[in-house]
């Protein structure tokens, strides 16, 4: 049976005094790996960052519904509690903090096991150092998506994971992405990408486009193929 | 000259400078702590406290020392002499002229001077030749009554030993003291001495330690000190000589907590080649406290050194200043520094929101993880020590 994990609805968001998304209908439905493209600067992390109640992203009007409830004026912490998470493009360098103290809090709180986390993400060696400082892309986008693991999310949104990432480090990534799939009792996901370097290794079910802080086109996975060969500009 | 001549030296010198201010620190007027006539007998020891700075009472070599007249020390461990000082003095008189106020002149200021003419007690303690202590000595410096304590401390670490000296200070509620601890440490050749140094004093409470470490060719030096708890003035500035291939990591956690005035630094000259240092200082301001933190580098020969001083502002009273120094004596020296002051950034705030913590939380992580500084090499025992008081600190900070 299909049913709708999170559904936007005619949503507008702005962010200072700026209108960053315009009036946007989106749903996402359990067993599938939903892909948001977009080129840089259209409000694909605003959106993700209105869905998760992130501060300082104003929802004007619309609705955002998670498993059915109204959560539009839900706090942050209250939306993560219901289990929505998010893996951020640049996580913020956390002075002193180390990887394995914040993985050691939330799995306390999820029950995971700090080491079969590290693991996943080959982040083993990392540990011990301070979250975020001297990391390369690859290892902190491989730390963000091991915090993800470590929250067991009932929906995940990841925000560019393959950004300033080499080779080696997307196939890890994709392993961890799709271990949240698994880990998510709806089998779904919703990732952010402008390259979709990422989608060699996890497949989209739903593709959607979204240009000028609205969705422009919605469709299956070769939508993103199309995408790939002859750009947004194609679509627009 | 003898032992004899040298300490009337030594007296002498000190009572000409008693009026000698120091360079930093709030000024404290020292001649009510002269006057005093004879140190108060009878204070008791108060365990919590005790335990509250992570001393461990029941540890295998200890010296207690409560105001400036219960002194109470063993050694159960082979290869290590726990003293007090004036028996290391009446016992060894050659050895105690060859130590004895030998790095640190009682002739510095003031509070050297007070120290040298009305100071009692203090640990002498030696880790004789190629011995290996994983568990900490153990010292507890405790002020029942106020008034003066003087303690002075001499740690000698001879060729090859490795040992970890842990001292708690801490006093009574609202009695009114000066601390004055003066330490001259010697960390002979290829050994290493890790000290740890945990005050909690009260808000009246004055704390002047003057400390100076001697380390030899291929000898390490590694000092972790926390104020974790409020003080009304505390100024020391602890200095370390490296010789050849020798190296010094030197921490310092600071809370400033009601008006405290704090003005902490380090110093690490480096003589000898392929010598470094790292000086690390966390500053955590609250209420209308005042932190300054210092730290130096000099640098002779091919060594390297690094200053890493962070402050994290926790009120709109307080105040941090950073002053961290590098001279380069040699084309061959590379010092670095880094420094940083702000309050805790609402995007690390939200980040952990983001990630499940409350608020709340996610403050309570932060200040911890600000005030936790990574010592590599401590045994296990001293991690869980170091721990518990960055638990404390951090409690105590929000």
């Amino acid at each position: 049976m299909s049913y709708a994990i999170l559904s936007v609805k005619n949503l507008s968001v702005s962010v200072g005094s700026r209108s960053a998304i315009k009036d946007l209908n989106l749903e996402v439905f359990n067993n599938t790996v939903f892909y948001l493209l977009g080129p840089n600067g259209v409000g694909k992390t605003t959106l993700l960052r209105a869905v998760i109640g992130y501060p300082g992203y104003t929802i004007s009007s619309g609705a955002i519904y998670f498993e059915g409830e109204d959560v539009t004026d839900k706090p942050m912490e209250y939306r993560v509690s219901k289990g929505l998470a998010i893996a951020h493009q640049i996580p913020p360098k956390l002075v002193g903090l180390r990887v394995a103290d914040l993985l050691n809090m939330l799995c306390k709180k999820s029950g995971c096991a700090v080491s079969d986390v590290a693991k996943d993400m080959e982040i083993t060696h990392l540990l011990h150092r301070e979250f975020g400082k001297g990391f390369s892309g690859g290892e902190l986008k491989r730390v963000e998506i091991a915090t993800l693991l470590a929250q067991r999310p009932r929906l995940a949104l990841v925000d560019e994971p393959d950004t300033g990432v080499d080779v080696d480090s997307i196939e890890i990534i994709a392993r961890g992405l799709k271990k949240l799939v698994e880990l998510s009792p709806h089998k779904s996901i919703v990732i952010v990408t402008h390259t979709a370097f990422i989608a060699r290794y996890i497949e989209p079910d739903v593709t959607c486009i979204l240009l000028n802080g609205s969705i422009a086109r919605c469709g299956d996975s070769e939508l993103l193929y199309k995408v790939l060969r002859y750009g947004f500009k194609s679509l627009a | 000259m003898g032992l004899r001549a040298w300490l009337e030296d030594v007296r002498d010198r000190a009572s000409r400078a008693l009026s000698k201010p120091s360079p930093y620190g709030l000024d404290v007027d020292v001649s009510p702590f002269l006057s005093i006539p004879e140190a108060r007998a009878g204070g008791k020891l108060d365990v919590a406290r005790a335990e509250e700075v992570g001393v461990n009472l029941k540890a295998n070599a200890i010296y207690i020392q409560i105001d400036q007249t219960y002194f109470n020390y063993l050694s159960r461990i082979p290869g290590v002499e726990v003293l007090r000082i004036e028996d290391f003095v009446d016992q060894r008189p050659d050895e105690a002229q060859e130590y004895f106020w030998r790095l640190i002149d009682p002739a510095k200021d003031k509070y050297t001077a007070l120290a040298a003419l009305k100071g009692r007690g203090g640990y002498f303690i030696r880790v004789k030749k190629g011995v290996k202590v994983e568990e900490p000595i153990m010292a507890c410096l405790f002020m029942s009554y106020g008034g003066l304590q003087a303690p002075h401390n001499i740690v000698i670490v001879e060729e090859g030993a490795d040992a970890t000296v842990y001292t708690g200070c801490t006093i009574a509620p609202e009695v009114l003291g000066l601390h004055v601890g003066i330490s001259e440490f010697y960390v002979s050749k290829n050994a290493k001495l890790r000290f740890i140094m945990v005050h909690s004093w009260n808000r009246v409470a004055h704390v002047r330690p003057r400390t100076i470490v001697s380390v030899g060719e291929g000898g390490e030096y590694v000092s972790y000190y926390v104020n974790m708890a409020r003080v009304r003035t505390l100024q020391t500035y602890p200095v370390v000589y490296l010789a050849a291939e020798a190296k010094a990591f030197l921490a310092s956690i600071l809370l400033g907590l009601g008006d405290a005035e704090i003005d902490v630094g380090s110093g690490v000259h480096i003589h000898g080649d392929n010598s470094g240092a790292e000086l690390i200082s966390r500053a955590l301001a609250r209420d209308e406290s005042r932190i300054v933190m210092r730290a130096q580098i000099v640098g002779e020969g091919i060594s390297k050194g690094h200053i890493d001083c962070r402050g994290l502002m926790l009120s709109e009273k307080a105040f941090i200043q950073t002053i961290p120094e590098l001279i380069a004596k040699s084309p061959n020296v590379t010092l670095t520094h880094e420094a940083s002051i702000g309050r805790i950034a609402e995007d690390e705030i939200n980040y952990l929101v983001s990630k499940g913590f409350s608020k709340d939380e996610a403050i309570s992580a932060l200040v911890r993880g600000f005030a936790s500084i990574e010592i590599k090499g401590v045994p296990e025992k001293v991690k869980s020590y170091i721990e518990s008081i960055e638990k404390v600190l951090s409690e105590k900070a929000l």
